[in-house]
């Protein structure tokens, strides 16, 4: 018997357990309260439902082995592509919205070294399926903040948003090829200065002006007034709109300091169709949780609907209040 | 408080230079320390010196809220983290170098390729569908052509002497790199304020120069 374990995985043992499952409790019960209905989905399943899940970048970093018919099985790298599957399918003349949470693990590989080592992590999170706008977009925030309230980080924690379609909209009037547009996209992503300007002095167009000066993306409502100056094709001030809605509501909840706009936040294009969130804890080196809208979701599984949903990392959380005092 | 990583080496006299002049100094007892970690004279910043190839660790982990590393490094360890300034110090290039500047079109079959740099070179000949066999030095990769080791080489050149010495030609240029400020996404968030000064300081101070 080997005395090693694989990279990546751990053990949880006595107090560091039980503050594991005490923020996991903590998470359900909030959830519960909002009425989400706890959802278990397989740990297995095909590779395929990933692929249309997640993209095929992000679902190869599953696990992969084959079924005794010699098809491709994989070990879930997320919950969020199962559940939507199962709105579509299993669900579907179930009256809308649906509300489903969970806690459950997830396995991805990655690569040594980096800051995200982990090969297991457990998602807490939730997914409001069968409404769009405004309203359901800040119920999900409203649950996020919830949570890490209640888990005592209240001036600790800092959700970014934004809304993806504020770029689509400029880069769609660009009429970039492919390469081009990836290259754009992660230089803001990235925040490259220089290299953005020079970018922009091939590509004569006023409005990804807006994105060449990074410390002017993130803040809170001038960021959008900022970017209206510059802005102008339909898409993004559609885009604009929505955000600078969802921020007034965030604001008149009294949020707004725990809350910051990042226009540059364009990670996951692929996936987001209009909000997308990322979530920051102070004595954590990366993300504690993410999430957004993915109204294209559930259509790869024939019932086209709006979504909205967001996890947050057991581990990483459970790492971070165990290094604060103040516990749980 | 922010803790910035500076690459040991040939970025580190640049880099105290040039934060010197956004107004951010360490004291000269601590300048000629051995210490490793130091704070500027505000308190504000403190530095921590560690190899170059550590700058994106320390950063992308969080331990280190911003680092001063050159693009060359960044490269090779495709850390995921933000870059919003070329502080166009330690200027030099990544090549391909050979004892002779046609090397490329007279390689029979694999081409063997002596660096420190196995994922630039990689990621650089895989790009043309140029099958190369990687070998991973770390250190005096001049001498591998010379020896027999390798047909190529993919390395840093500042002036080109070291290479002229050994015998050594530039074939191509795969990037020009300089020194970059780099940031842990959560710090830009979490220490908005503190990072957009530093960044605002540093391109004050990089404007001045030109």
């Amino acid at each position: 018997m080997t005395s090693r374990i694989p990279a990546g995985m751990r053990y949880y043992i006595g107090a560091e357990a039980r503050l594991r499952r005490t923020v996991e409790d903590v998470a359900m019960s909030v959830f519960e309260g909002w009425n989400y209905e706890e959802v278990i989905t397989p740990s297995v399943d095909y590779y395929d439902l990933f692929e249309q899940g997640m993209g095929q970048r992000e679902a190869q970093r599953g696990f992969r082995f084959t079924d005794n018919d010699g098809r491709l099985l994989a070990l879930r790298p997320d919950v969020t592509s199962s559940v939507a599957r199962m709105a579509a399918t299993l669900l579907s003349e179930r009256p809308r919205p649906l509300r489903f949470c969970y806690a459950a693990p997830v396995f991805r590989q990655q690569t040594q070294s980096h800051a995200e080592w982990r090969r297991e992590n457990t998602q807490l999170g939730c997914e409001l399926i069968g409404v769009g706008g405004t309203p359901a977009d800040l119920e999900v925030l409203r649950l996020a903040a919830e949570i890490l309230s209640r888990l005592n980080l209240q001036s600790l924690y800092c959700i970014t948003i934004n809304n993806v379609e504020i770029f689509n909209g400029v880069a769609a009037n660009l009429n970039l090829e492919t390469p081009a547009r990836e290259q754009l996209r992660r230089l803001i992503d990235t925040r490259e200065a220089a290299e953005l300007r020079q970018f922009l002095q091939n590509h004569a167009s006023n409005e990804v002006r807006a994105f060449s000066q990074p410390t002017q993306l993130t803040g809170k409502r001038e960021v959008i007034q900022a970017a209206r100056k510059v802005i102008t094709n339909a898409r993004s001030v559609a885009a604009l709109d929505s955000l600078e809605e969802l921020w007034t509501e965030i604001e008149s909840l009294g949020l707004q300091d725990s809350f910051e706009i990042d226009l540059g936040d364009v990670s996951s294009l692929d996936y987001y169709t209009g909000l997308s969130l990322k979530i920051f804890v102070h004595g954590a080196g990366s993300g504690v949780g993410r999430g957004g809208r993915y109204d294209g979701l559930t259509g790869s599984f024939g019932r086209p609907e709006p979504a909205v949903g967001f996890v947050l990392n057991l581990d990483a959380l459970t790492e971070v209040l165990g290094r604060t005092v103040s516990q749980v | 408080m922010i803790t910035i990583a500076i690459a040991k080496g040939r970025m580190q006299d640049g880099a105290l230079l040039l934060l010197a002049r956004a107004g951010i100094c360490l004291s000269e007892e601590a300048l000629n320390s051995r210490r490793l970690a130091s704070l500027d004279e505000t308190g504000r910043y403190r530095f921590i010196f560690v190899k170059p190839a550590d700058v994106p660790v320390y950063v992308e982990h969080g331990i280190a809220d911003c680092g001063v590393v050159g693009r060359d490094v960044l490269l090779e360890s495709e850390a995921d983290l933000l870059l919003p300034l070329d502080l166009g110090i330690a200027r030099c290039r990544i090549v391909v170098a050979a004892a002779d500047a046609q090397a490329m079109t007279k390689v029979q079959g694999m081409i063997r390729v002596a660096t420190k740099y196995s994922q630039i070179a990689s990621a650089h000949f895989g790009a043309r569908g140029i099958p190369v066999e990687i070998i991973q030095l770390s250190g005096s990769v001049e001498l591998a052509p010379a020896l027999g080791l390798a047909d190529m080489i993919v390395d840093l050149v500042e002036t080109g002497r070291t290479l002229r010495e050994n015998g050594l030609t530039i074939v191509e240029e795969i990037a020009e790199s300089t020194g970059r400020l780099v940031v842990n996404r959560a710090s830009y968030q979490l220490k908005a304020e503190e990072v957009a000064r530093l960044i605002q300081a540093l391109e004050t101070a990089l404007n001045g120069k030109q």
